[in-house]
């Protein structure tokens, strides 16, 4: 039996019944004051200036290594992506096999996570700006490397064929087949990507990479609620405007939404786009610089301690199976809680315009707030535990897919929803079954790539909590144990490698079936 | 669309792609993602840039180690920064890269940074780092009393509890030392794990609102939470107070001579030592350190602190 396409995207809701079954357990509610001043906190943030003005600075070189790092990733992943096609190699070579061993290549630095990046950088390089810029341009590039190879493979190749037949060389051929269809898809991806790179600079700095994060992660342990308001409004205020920002400019260079994979888009503007890119790169190397980042430090390599004796008796005694499974536990449950919870809050809503708007508001707080932070204030009410880790990591994936469902339903055609409401079904049925059907299989695909994503992130609140791989990553970087780090980064990359396997195979079924 | 509204589309682009242009400016030019101190390279400057592990909160370190540099600037003519980081990890690191000339690391943490950077120096310590001692605080929500005997520790078993950073040595080392003799296993608290608040502040801060039951701070930072009324006696009482150990100390680089000149290490040494409360400067520092003098220190005195950090697994 198949379960109609709709209701396919309310069964990953179905993890809300174990989760609320435990929650009652968890709850010690020994914090309860300080949840009700965090929240009250919010109408008074700090405006003291000099508070202000150390906000902003960190603001500031949030943005900047967010901004530079996505550059250098958007620059090197078109390289890369280009070197990994098996199109281009099959054109210009005869044969894709150096294709498929660049993409195998590239598989590890996009499976170890930016903040195990910066972690494992900060070590070798020091103290130095140049670290967060590069946490992000590594995992970043390879990214944007597999999208770019992805889509140059998927185009059509009739063009290419025609070209070549009639003579023409093999670069001069590929680019005027391959590169007008390929830059839609590029330029959305890549806006998409800077959106990313603020969450990720922002998450680096609470981890002691600098910026904005830095100053939250310190008002926040040492209970300065008003402070931490002001730094979280900024933030609001910056990815607010970054996102309209891209927005405008993807509906304006006409390039395809996330969401709506099959639709074909021709990229218009060429000047604009042309102007934007040449003065994107005078800028990045501006910002750098104003960071202060040398590009010479990566040269000056600090060896590691201690590395001429590894106790690989104490690694292999590590608990392995509980780490793993914890580690896979955590995701499976983020992703389901994240996945299945925003078409179940749309739904919840759908009959109230303030509800839609509140539910909205509380995805764009989710989003911005970087998941061990949610993770610290969850835990002023609910014990340390494997739910509560998945809850913070879960309502952070929340925010992000919530918008893009919201995105895919208003390009939803609204005829059918609007038959069903003047036909005299409810509010929620005809969302239901007048939208959300025609996006479900979308969406869900979407869901299964994001939970690849939420694999990597576990690290994140294990770091923060005590689950899982990310949790005993943590303890064994405070004590220098390189042989731990390395395992565990080893065993990292080789569960992001099969989950990103498992979640393309998903994909791919699911978006066959529409 | 017309040539008025393309135009303006363009220069809507411009400004937004040039607008994070403005944050540095706007923040005075102080946006650097490092401190500055940390990004120059060591050889080119005769800065001797200091550091400390962020065991308290921010504003406190941030006024105290300014008049540490200030004053050891005035003492030996060199220039002196100071270097913030944000947790006891990069205080390590940042010393091993040699990012750091002068640190005050606490008890295992400078363990850890004289095994990984061989040839530094071991300067001073507190008159109270000699016996340092751990109090164990419990909110009094949580019913805990206070004990005498060091087998009650027991009595935190099934409680959530919190140590300060991973690498503390009164917030967690010792004390897991302590727990462990007790009987007490990181996985007996409540939750299966305890919690790491992240610094001896925070530990007070949570406990006291009731988030943990019980944690674990350094006595220094307790006594002057209860004087300054950060600490609440009504909500937060010291269950137990630990024996005494090894704690805290001042390392210092082993080529500070080649850098800033035959003996430099020794007057540094001698600097530190000689505050006094008489010197109203000297007196604001020892104040904010808690302490009445420093004393010449050896690296011999944390045999213990290593032996015990080897025993948990924290040095290897």
């Amino acid at each position: 039996m198949r379960p109609a396409p709709p209701l396919l995207l309310l069964l990953p809701a179905l993890v809300l019944v174990p989760v609320l079954l435990a929650l009652p357990g968890l709850l010690h509610g020994g914090g309860l004051d300080l949840i009700m001043e965090f929240a009250a906190a919010a109408l008074t943030p700090s405006l003291d200036p000099v508070v202000l003005r150390a906000l902003l600075a960190g603001v500031g070189v949030t943005v900047g290594m967010a901004l530079v790092g996505w550059g250098i990733s958007l620059i090197a992943g078109l390289v890369l992506g280009l070197a990994s096609s098996r199109t281009l190699w099959r054109t210009l070579l005869g044969h894709a096999l150096p294709a498929d061993l660049i993409r195998r290549l590239l598989a590890l630095p996009r499976s170890i996570h930016e903040l195990l990046w910066g972690l494992l950088l900060l070590q070798v390089l020091g103290l130095q700006p140049a670290v967060a810029v590069l946490a992000i341009a590594i995992p970043y590039s390879a990214l944007v490397a597999r999208v770019v190879s992805d889509l140059l493979d998927a185009l059509p190749t009739a063009n290419l064929e025609a070209l070549r037949a009639g003579g023409a060389p093999g670069p001069a051929a590929l680019l005027t087949a391959l590169g007008p269809p390929l830059l839609p898809g590029v330029l959305s991806y890549g806006g998409y990507r800077l959106e990313c790179a603020l969450r990720s600079a922002t998450l680096l700095g609470v981890f002691g990479l600098g910026g904005l994060g830095t100053d939250l992660k310190l008002s926040l342990q040492s209970l300065e609620f008003h402070e931490l308001w002001s730094g979280l409004w900024l933030l609001l205020a910056v990815m607010l405007l970054l996102e309209t920002w891209v927005g405008l400019l993807r509906r304006r260079w006409g390039m395809p939404r996330r969401l709506a994979l099959h639709q074909p888009g021709v990229g218009r503007r060429g000047r604009e786009m042309v102007l934007a890119l040449g003065t994107l790169l005078p800028l990045l190397v501006w910002v750098g610089r104003a960071l202060g980042v040398d590009p010479a430090v990566l040269l000056h390599w600090q060896p590691l301690p201690g590395l001429e004796s590894g106790h690989w008796q104490a690694v292999l005694s590590l608990p392995w199976p509980q780490l793993v499974g914890g580690t896979l536990l955590l995701t499976v449950l983020a992703a389901a809680l994240a996945v299945g919870l925003a078409p179940l809050q749309l739904l919840v809503a759908a009959p109230w315009p303030w509800a839609r708007w509140l539910v909205g508001f509380s995805w764009v707080l989710a989003r911005l707030w970087p998941p061990p932070l949610t993770l610290l204030l969850l835990l002023f009410v609910l014990k340390p535990s494997l739910i509560t880790a998945a809850l913070a990591l879960g309502l952070h994936n929340l925010g992000i897919l919530g918008r893009l469902l919201r995105e895919g339903l208003q390009d939803q055609s609204p005829a059918a929803q609007q038959a069903l409401l003047a036909a005299g079904s409810g509010p929620r049925l005809a969302l239901f079954y007048g939208r959300m059907s025609g996006v479900a299989r979308s969406y869900l695909a979407y869901g299964a790539y994001r939970s690849d994503v939420m694999l990597r992130e576990t690290v994140v609140v294990g770091l923060a909590g005590a689950v899982g791989l990310g949790s005993q990553m943590l303890e064994s970087l405070s004590s220098f144990a390189w042989d731990q780090l390395a395992a565990l980064v080893l065993v990292y990359a080789l569960l992001t490698l099969v989950g990103e396997e498992l979640s393309d195979r998903l994909r791919r079924r699911l978006l066959r079936g529409s | 669309m017309t040539i008025r509204r393309r135009t303006a589309a363009v220069l809507a682009g411009l400004s937004l792609a040039l607008s994070p242009l403005l944050v540095p400016v706007l923040s005075g030019g102080g946006g650097a993602l490092m401190p500055r101190a940390a990004a120059e390279p060591a050889k080119a400057t005769r800065v001797l840039r200091i550091g400390a592990i962020p065991d308290q909160k921010p504003e406190k370190l941030n006024r105290l180690y300014p008049l540490v540099a200030a004053e050891l600037s005035r003492q030996l003519g060199v220039t002196v920064k100071y270097v913030p980081v944000v947790d006891y990890t990069a205080a390590v690191s940042a010393f091993r890269t040699g990012d750091l000339d002068l640190v005050w690391f606490g008890g295992l943490t400078g363990v850890q940074a004289r095994l990984q950077k061989p040839g530094s120096r071991v300067l001073a310590q507190r008159d109270i780092d000699v016996a340092f001692h751990s109090i164990f605080i419990a909110s009094t929500a949580s019913g805990i009393q206070p004990f005498r005997d060091q087998k009650d520790l027991a009595r935190l078993k099934g409680k959530r509890f919190t140590f300060g950073s991973e690498s503390s040595t009164s917030g967690r080392l010792m004390p897991q030392y302590f727990l462990s003799q007790a009987g007490v296993k990181l996985s007996d608290f409540a939750g299966g794990a305890p919690g790491f608040s992240g610094s001896h502040d925070a530990t007070i801060a949570l406990v006291q609102s009731g988030t943990y039951d019980a944690g674990v701070v350094n006595e220094q930072v307790w006594r002057t939470s209860l004087h300054d009324g950060k600490a609440k006696r009504s909500k937060v009482v010291a269950i137990w107070k630990s024996p005494g150990y090894q704690d805290y100390h001042w390392i210092a680089q082993g080529d500070l001579d080649q850098r800033f000149g035959k003996g430099f290490t020794v007057k540094l040494q001698q600097a530190i030592v000689s505050w006094r409360p008489g010197d109203p400067q000297q007196k604001q520092i020892l104040a904010l350190f808690g302490a009445q003098q420093f004393t010449p220190a050896e690296a011999a005195a944390y045999a213990k602190i290593e032996q015990v950090g080897r025993q948990i697994g924290k040095i290897r």
